[in-house]
């Protein structure tokens, strides 16, 4: 008992590390530190986390990521509205915006994107600049679309792992978003489809999910990062301690980026008593109390 | 076991999904021309103990037409083309008469629902299913698409892959949510009685449930009754209970069977949805 409770705090350590904006764990110390008076490394514990019957770690739970990324994956300035228009000293709010004043802004991130800039080519970055300008109505967000891979798990609501021995779901509040994550029987991609076509497989403690067959119409973020068809996308779930999640997604889209590239967050379990989801069925919003007939309040 | 046990034992399996699943093997050869069931049965327990029914179900005759005369889509076709009125049981198994029990105004109101549906020229006559709003519960086991059914410690999950809807089932006996919350599939509680989930489900939208206009209230409260009656089989019965729209509860039931080489494919029916002005007759 008294070892696993040395070995509970050196993970919760690891989590607060993980949490206050160590992101890449196991990066090189720095080098310009001398050796001498560099401290012991902190070997990353071998968290052991809860499992299921067949020995996976039990990834069971309501997880959110706590960032921007859904504003701007890149490291970015506050800036006064999503949709801004060239005013005569710089970009101020586009018309449509105004009036949400502070509510309609982009707070500041830190950004999830490893190794600085997205790593576009050329014409892909004219691209982005275009979904920017005509972000309103550009972004598949705005439509309630499903928001595809990996921007349904860094939105800024809650999502749900369901994982038994025999299959592990991902099910999203935003637009009742789910992933399939194929663990056996796995196959390519039957169709392109918003959400991709995704097989998973354990690698010791970490889930790694494989996912592809995206069409070219969602988006990573708010900001007009976007990608084609060609997208491939590979997530890694590793539970640092039993309520955060250590998330890193590589990128790799050759019609639209030079190289593959990372993305990096924590991933964190909601802890409320009786958490659970509910509905964001956004696309409804137009047409939802015309059912099941106008007026059905006069009936009661 | 001797073959005289087992005799009995088919025997009463047979009886048993005939008592308890009437619809099941309608135009499928019957119980007794099914293959014997390859899963185990009574199924393993899981590490807290529920029954494992994990798997891809669907209804054995799925469909929206209607509860009261549930035809599948081609009989209607055939029905709107030949104009034969074929009649099939009725799925509402109480009241006897395998009607909706309606208030008269609600009856009034489901009429002239039908006849919009049929003559469509406001968007609120065209169907939740065909607007691409979620089905809820109970409608989401009554249509064609399988379902998938996980099983996590403390929960039953139901989720309908090509419609991307789900339903995350506590078993732990928590209190319902805050009732001002309205849900399309409802806020469900759980329990297993032996073989049988049975679901309490709140906090339910006003919603349709089939395309002839049938319809309840937000005051509806929907009791489920989920007997797996055997490897394969399971008989799904829901019992409606609506002071606002019915003049009593009533209950229908449909059956359920393992549908395990299904494929499910995002169906991602609101990205493409045309504007509801194409279904519309001016």
């Amino acid at each position: 008992m008294f070892r696993n409770l040395i070995t509970t705090g050196v993970a919760a350590a690891v989590g607060a590390a993980a949490a206050i904006g160590v992101p890449a764990m196991g990066q090189a110390p720095q080098p310009s530190q001398p050796a001498a008076t560099r401290p012991a490394p902190v070997r990353p514990a071998a968290y052991n986390p809860p499992r299921l019957a067949d020995g996976h770690p039990d990834l069971n739970g309501i997880w959110q990521a706590l960032n921007e990324a859904n504003y701007d994956i890149e490291a970015h300035n506050a800036r006064p509205a999503l949709a801004l228009r060239t005013g005569p000293y710089g970009p101020v709010p586009a018309t449509a915006v105004i009036a949400l004043g502070a509510v309609g802004s982009v707070p500041p991130g830190l950004g999830v994107v490893e190794g600085g800039e997205l790593p576009y080519r050329p014409q892909a970055l004219a691209q982005r600049k275009k979904n920017q300008e005509d972000w309103l109505t550009s972004d598949p967000e705005i439509k309630c679309y499903l928001p595809g891979v990996p921007r349904a798990t860094y939105m800024p609501y809650p999502f749900q792992i369901i994982q038994s021995t025999k299959q592990i779901m991902m099910v999203f509040e935003f637009a009742g978003a789910l992933r399939t994550i194929y663990m056996a029987d796995q196959t390519e991609a039957p169709a392109d489809s918003w959400m991709g076509w995704s097989n998973g497989r354990w690698e010791g403690e970490t889930l790694i999910v494989d996912t592809t067959g995206f069409n070219d119409l969602s988006w990573f973020d708010r900001a007009g990062n976007f990608h084609s068809d060609a997208l491939h996308v590979v997530e890694r779930y590793s539970l640092v301690d039993p309520d955060h999640i250590n998330y890193t997604v590589t990128i790799e889209d050759p019609k639209v980026f030079t190289r593959p590239w990372n993305m990096n967050m924590v991933l964190y379990r909601h802890k409320e008593k009786n958490f659970q989801l509910y509905e964001y069925e956004c696309y409804g919003f137009d047409f939802e109390n015309i059912y099941p007939y106008p007026d059905l309040g006069a009936a009661r | 076991m001797n073959t005289k046990n087992l005799i009995i034992a088919f025997g009463i399996g047979i009886a048993l999904s005939l008592t308890t699943a009437p619809l099941q093997g309608q135009g499928q050869g019957g119980a007794a021309n099914r293959p014997a069931a390859a899963k185990p049965w009574p199924p393993q327990k899981l590490s807290d103990g529920q029954p494992d029914v994990q798997g891809i179900w669907a209804a054995v005759n799925g469909g929206s037409t209607s509860l009261t005369n549930p035809i599948s889509g081609g009989e209607d076709f055939d029905r709107r083309v030949t104009g034969e009125n074929i009649r099939r049981p009725s799925r509402v198994i109480d009241p006897p008469d395998g009607l909706l029990p309606y208030q008269p105004w609600a009856a009034a109101r489901q009429k002239r629902q039908e006849s919009d549906y049929e003559h469509p020229s406001k968007p609120e006559h065209i169907d939740t299913q065909h607007r691409c709003l979620i089905s809820g519960i109970p409608r989401l086991y009554t249509i064609v698409p399988s379902f998938r059914i996980i099983q996590i410690p403390g929960s039953v999950v139901f989720v309908w892959d090509e419609y991307h809807a789900y339903r995350v089932i506590p078993l732990d006996g928590r209190p319902h949510i805050a009732p001002n919350v309205k849900l399309w599939i409802g806020d469900a509680r759980g329990h297993w009685e032996g073989n049988t989930l049975v679901v309490d489900t709140t906090n339910l939208r006003g919603a349709r449930l089939t395309y002839i206009g049938d319809f309840f209230s937000e005051n509806a409260h929907v009791t489920e009754r989920m007997t797996f009656v055997d490897a394969d089989n399971m008989t799904y019965q829901a019992t409606v209970d609506d002071p606002t729209v019915f003049t009593r509860p009533w209950t229908f039931r449909i059956g359920h069977r393992r549908r395990p080489d299904d494929e499910t494919w995002e169906s991602a029916c609101w990205e493409g949805n045309p504007d509801p002005d194409v279904w519309l007759k001016k």
